[in-house]
């Protein structure tokens, strides 16, 4: 800190130079968290996020909280620990969805024409922001890790629920039961997308009935807390001082 | 802070890449690239018919047919137990609006049988204006895509005059192309702005030096006040009501939902198939490099009625006629039809219950253009593809062939 506390010459000076860090500082994290988070978004839900013929009860809303609880954890970790700032997972999601909405405008929409009203991605950002204050209420990561993460699993198909459920409105559409959704993805021609992989109203839960939703997001939530566990420690380990105290 | 700086720049590029690194695909011109045993031995597209070259937006096309799910499918590619009747676009240029396997609308994966032939329609809507290569497509679950003949249609007019209307089951017509689309921009906006409001709430203070000494310090405490509590409470608390509220809205806005239709469609009825009148047996045959030819030596046994004469042979969507005997009238794309391209060492009338050993020779430029030569470097080399046999009025029988191929060099 020697060099910096020469740098400046005054206390006005060190507060703007300490200002101008924090932009930069924000700006920085913000497209790292940005470009790294978004990768790792498109290769784990990839299609579920892309179209809203893949937004379905089961599948897309286990899977989404499961595998974007990830840096939310870790950023968490590293925001709260270092410097007390209660909006690691806000900050997360907000960059994430601005790079899927440049990502879904320019070349979704812009250069491959599909409409945005399909390609769409999810709301996340009730979800962050209850992991966020329950950090800062309960300052326990452990708390954090079994309520919030479940609150930020739970939350998702609520959440999303309004901008959803329009694309579920029932249609017969010569002579079979599509919703409107279904017809989104068979009107706009995938080529490279095949209707079959499409992995939607799969798995285990049918027993369920009418009600598996809330079962799908009960169990994405628990499993959000797993992971949130596993990437709380990637945040430990990507956070360490270590290298700061030895120079 | 040049270090800073630089660090900006690297992490918007990633950001950038990030965002650009996936796009949907906009070509559809793997035809040639996909391998020819792909091409000759699975699904063969005939009797092609396309009801316009040149739509105006809002306009449809139809494309109709035949396929035939070859007998000797590959054993490297997974049978057609779950496959999509999809078509091949630059993206959305069109709109699917119909497409139908033997009379059945099939909106999703269906399962073919192979052996059989299979009546299909595709109704497209013209959305882009441009000139799009349109291709048949069958897409095979642990196969890829089949991709069929391509065809030229030119779109006329503007994308901002398309319409796609729908009337729903609870009564409301709704025009696709911007349905919920204000809906979604809402919500996506509202939670986006809420989410920066509590990162502008505390970045207004110092976010990173003098909190980061201070928690060096042990003082984490002092940098979480009381009145940050209050407000990460009224945080928590109102995105719970909203959430709540906004989903209660829309359940008594969208009374009636339904979910995601999904799941292979079974039961795809066959077209009705004269047995093939004509027995071929295929000697030997020879790809010679050189020349792009392919010569075959076939004994044709008619057991028919009425004598015929050989007038196409059909392999991968390339269409080799024998003038003489057959010519297309359909408009067939013209890359894929070799109009004489078919020689016929004897092709005089085939009389009932005559058997005759005859060379043929199929060449054409489309064996270099559509790298169908390539068959010789694969692993099983064979070739298969259709013989459409006439008779004097014109009634067509076909007769499927499968054989070794070996190249010759000279
Ligand atoms: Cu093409």
């Amino acid at each position: 800190m020697s060099s910096l506390n020469s740098a400046v010459r005054s206390h006005a000076e060190a507060v703007s130079v300490s200002r101008t860090i924090d932009y930069i500082g924000l700006f920085v994290f913000f497209f790292v968290v940005c470009g790294s988070y978004h990768i790792h978004a498109m290769l784990t839900m990839g299609d579920w996020d892309f179209w809203s013929d893949w937004k379905d009860r089961r599948l897309w809303v286990t899977v989404t909280p499961i595998v974007l609880v990830t840096f939310p954890a870790a950023v968490q970790y590293f925001l709260w620990e270092r410097f007390r700032q209660p909006w690691g997972a806000t900050v997360c999601v907000l960059s994430l969805l601005f790079g899927e909405w440049i990502n879904r405008y320019f070349n979704f929409w812009g250069w491959t024409y599909f409409p945005v009203n399909f390609v769409f991605p999810a709301i996340l950002v009730p979800g962050a922001i209850l992991l966020d204050t329950i950090l800062l209420l309960s300052a326990s990561y452990l708390f954090t890790a079994i309520i919030g993460a479940m609150a930020w699993g739970l939350i998702f198909y609520p959440g999303n629920w309004p901008i959803i459920a329009p694309l579920h409105v029932p249609v017969e559409y010569n002579g079979m039961l599509m919703s409107i959704a279904d017809i989104q993805g068979y009107n706009y021609v995938r080529t490279g997308t095949p209707e079959y992989i499409r992995m939607v109203e799969k798995g285990t839960l049918r027993t369920f009935g009418k009600d598996v939703a809330p079962v799908s997001a009960f169990f994405s939530a628990f499993m959000s807390t797993l992971i949130y566990f596993m990437w709380h420690f990637v945040g430990r380990w990507f956070a360490t001082v270590r290298f700061i105290k030895q120079s | 802070m040049k270090l800073l700086k630089n660090w900006s720049m690297v992490s918007l590029l990633a950001a950038v890449a990030a965002t650009s690194v996936y796009a949907p695909t906009a070509t559809a011109h793997g035809e040639k690239s996909q391998a020819a045993f792909m091409r000759m031995r699975t699904i063969h597209w005939y009797d092609l018919k396309w009801s316009k070259e040149v739509v105006k937006v809002n306009d449809t096309v139809e494309i109709s047919g035949k396929f035939h799910v070859f007998e000797g499918w590959p054993q490297t590619v997974d049978a057609p137990d779950s496959a999509f009747l999809n078509i091949g676009i630059p993206g959305p240029v069109f709109i699917r609006k119909e497409s139908y396997i033997g009379g059945q609308l099939v909106p999703r994966s269906v399962r073919l049988e192979i052996g059989k032939t299979y009546d299909f329609r595709v109704v497209l809507k013209a959305r882009r204006p441009g000139d799009w290569h349109v291709h048949t497509m069958m897409n095979v679950q642990g196969g890829g895509p089949i991709i069929g003949p391509g065809k030229w249609i030119t779109i006329e007019g503007s994308m901002s005059e398309f319409k796609n209307p729908l009337t729903t089951l609870t009564g409301q017509t709704i025009d696709l192309e911007n349905y919920n689309l204000e809906n979604t921009y809402f919500w996506h906006a509202f939670w986006y702005v809420f989410g920066l409001a509590w990162m502008v709430y505390w970045c207004r203070r110092p976010v990173f030096l003098p909190r980061f000494l201070l928690v060096n310090a042990g003082r984490a405490d002092e940098l979480v006040s009381g009145t940050d509590r209050k407000v990460g409470m009224a945080f928590a608390a109102a995105t719970m009501v909203i959430v709540v509220f906004a989903m209660s809205t829309a359940n008594s806005k969208y009374p009636i939902t339904i979910p995601l239709q999904a799941g292979t469609m079974r039961g795809m009825k066959p077209a009705a198939e004269e047995k093939s009148v004509v027995a071929v047996k295929v000697e030997d045959a020879t790809y010679r490099v050189p020349g792009r030819a392919m010569r075959m030596k076939l004994t044709m046994t008619n057991n028919g009625d009425k004598a015929v004469r050989l007038g196409e042979f059909y392999t991968a969507s390339v269409r080799f006629l024998n003038a003489d005997a057959y010519k297309d009238t359909t408009g067939y794309p013209e890359d894929l039809l070799a109009e004489d391209g078919l020689e016929v060492s004897d092709n005089s009338p085939l009389a009932p219950g005559e058997t005759r050993t005859v060379e043929v020779q199929a060449s054409d430029a489309a064996w270099e253009v559509y790298r169908l030569a390539d068959i010789i470097y694969d692993p099983d080399s064979r070739f298969a593809g259709l013989l459409f046999f006439f008779d004097a009025d014109g009634k067509r029988t076909i007769t499927q062939i499968d054989a070794p191929l070996i190249p010759s060099f000279m």
